[in-house]
């Protein structure tokens, strides 16, 4: 690679065909941005609910169940691949220029403008390879059942829907809206699917008489019906097939203990240089770098399910696909499971009793989990700028200094805490993810970990945003 | 103060890229909760969309918050694109149903 050549210039070309969201050139008020929230919400969820046109089945085996929620796609809709192609390509090109495989110069306009337009390229290049991998793999019926201009047509669909969550959430991080495309639409799906867990009015018959599949309306439900009042609880609580009580409340539980833990900081006091007598505070939360392990664990191991189970299909048997996972079908819910290899690994055991079964699995999840989060966490403050240097050059471009330090320690001192809270962060937010996915909360430890910190968010967000047109206004 | 105040909230919100996106908000936040201190809240409405500490993960999952050459759309024609996509696959559906009824009934008759 010379010194002429640069990967990134390879963009170049295509910079000028890629839709772009204009910026705002004013301040949007509060309602509007709330304004064009909803509508976007509102779109999104048009869109998962539309079914694909020219699809032959979505009857068989689910291979995504478990991605399902976290990357809020829907099967057999529109917005089959939800934001996988945003967040895969966001995570490819944060994780090429952090590790400096392409190298970018953030202080120029142009490399930034070339990066951001790579990983647009990029995203809906991966929307329409998972559009084709999706249609060929057969998900819809196999091409031959569908017809080629059908297949057509749904990769068609499938790649549009891409680019339109593309453009949503750069319409939305762009200043029009509130907090970012991606976020929201996790919050929703997760917050959807909760609600209804909770009080789903469906009725299904699993051989002891028709049952209800929320939790909360098949308590009220069997409490009625039974005769034997304590079973009935018993069974309200524990049934294993469907959403129980138990669930319901460990979910509960799992978003009370995040929303306590993000209140934990230390706050450094810093004064200003310029205006005497002056103090401020810069706080550093335990959750530094709040969810982000998370999405990109999960993207991880969601992009690891997906070449496994594609090679899994073709070539299973093969010594090193075995490895990689092997996948067999569920006799309850025709859901794949993974059930060897690297894959199941990295699945959650699907209860107590069976990490109690299989210790090596637990063993190797938690430490893969915990290990994979505090890793992301200390990569992701270098590749977003949040380290400990950054932080520092920032706060020394605001003519800010700590009290009782000397200007040259204020990275030291920085430097003290940052790497500690992300890495530690990291870990936590591994183990509680490790304790829903145990105590079998609703959705996935993943899930709910996810939409607890992007709504805690969405609260400092509105908060924020009170703030400031109080500032402009009541003033 | 307010000289400080309104640079950086010029700067975070228009061209300040996704990475560096945090570093607005860490000064903001500093900026900010002195602003509070003081009590002279009126004097630097400027810094309002600076955001408020400890934000920093609010701003991490922005991957494009730069301006970059392209074809340029307006918010409102992304929503109005997306309205046409549902509808376009609406039709879509729409038409399926009718023409198979109508081949069935040809076929038939």
């Amino acid at each position: 690679m010379g010194g002429g050549f640069r990967v990134l210039h390879l963009v170049r070309p295509f910079l000028s065909f890629l839709p772009e969201v204009q910026s705002a050139d004013r301040k949007i008020p509060f309602r509007e941005k709330v304004l064009y929230t909803v509508i976007s919400l509102f779109i999104f969820l048009v869109c998962s609910q539309l079914p694909l046109y020219g699809i032959h089945s979505t009857t068989g085996a689910d291979p995504f169940y478990w991605m399902r929620v976290i990357l809020a796609s829907n099967r057999g809709t529109v917005m089959e691949l939800g934001i996988t192609p945003i967040v895969t390509s966001g995570l490819v090109m944060q994780l090429l220029a952090g590790s400096k495989i392409i190298e970018v110069d953030n202080n120029v306009r142009e490399d930034r403008a070339l990066l951001n337009g790579a990983q647009k390229l990029l995203g809906i290049l991966i929307a329409i390879g998972e559009a084709v991998a999706y249609v060929l793999s057969g998900m819809y019926g196999s091409v031959s059942q569908l017809g080629v201009g059908n297949a057509v047509l749904i990769i068609i669909q499938l790649w549009f829907a891409g680019i339109i969550v593309i453009c949503l959430d750069e319409l939305l991080q762009k200043g029009y809206g509130l907090g970012s495309g991606i976020s929201l639409f996790i919050a929703t799906n997760m917050c959807e699917n909760i609600i209804w867990k909770a009080f789903s009015p469906t009725t299904i018959n699993s051989g002891r008489g028709a049952e209800f599949e929320g939790a909360v309306i098949a308590l009220f439900h069997l409490l009625i019906t039974r005769t034997d009042k304590v079973r009935a609880l018993r069974e309200a609580f524990y049934r294993q097939n469907l959403p129980n009580v138990t669930n319901l409340l460990a979910t509960v539980l799992i978003f009370l203990i995040v929303i306590y833990l993000q209140g934990f900081r230390v706050v450094l006091p810093v004064r200003s240089k310029n205006a005497r007598g002056q103090q401020g505070s810069y706080p550093i939360k335990l959750f530094y770098t709040s969810n982000m392990p998370i999405i990109l664990q999960s993207a991880l191991v969601s992009n690891v399910y997906f070449i496994s189970q594609l090679l899994d299909r073709k070539y299973s048997g093969n010594f090193l696909v075995n490895l990689l996972g092997k996948w067999k079908e569920s006799e309850y819910s025709g859901q794949s499971i993974p059930v060897g290899g690297l894959a199941y690994y990295i699945t959650a055991p699907s209860s107590l009793a069976d990490m109690v079964a299989h210790p090596f699995h637990a063993i190797f999840y938690i430490v893969f989990m915990l290990s994979a989060c505090a890793l992301f966490s200390k990569t992701w403050i270098e590749v977003s700028g949040s380290s400990a240097k950054d932080v520092a050059k920032q706060l020394k471009e605001q003519q800010m200094v700590m009290p009782g330090h000397r200007e040259s320690n204020l990275y030291k001192e920085l430097n003290r805490y940052i790497p500690t809270a992300a890495a530690f962060g990291g870990v936590c937010i591994g183990l509680l993810t490790v304790l829903a996915d145990l105590m079998g909360a609703i959705g996935s430890g993943t899930g709910i970990l996810l939409a607890v910190t992007i709504i805690y968010q969405y609260f400092e967000t509105f908060e924020k945003e009170k703030a400031s047109e109080m500032g402009f206004f009541g003033l | 103060m307010a000289r400080g105040a309104s640079s950086q909230s010029t700067s975070s919100s228009t061209t300040r890229p996704g990475t560096t996106a945090p570093r607005g908000s860490a000064a903001a936040a500093a900026g900010m909760r002195r602003r509070r201190l003081s009590g002279s809240s009126s004097a630097a409405g400027g810094g309002g969309s600076g955001v408020v500490g400890s934000g920093n993960a609010s701003n991490m999952l922005r991957f494009y918050t730069d301006d970059s050459p392209g074809l340029k759309i307006s918010p409102t024609v992304v929503l109005v694109m997306s309205l046409c996509f549902i509808g376009f696959v609406t039709a879509l559906h729409v038409l399926g149903k009718f023409y198979r009824y109508r081949s069935a009934s040809g076929s038939g008759a």
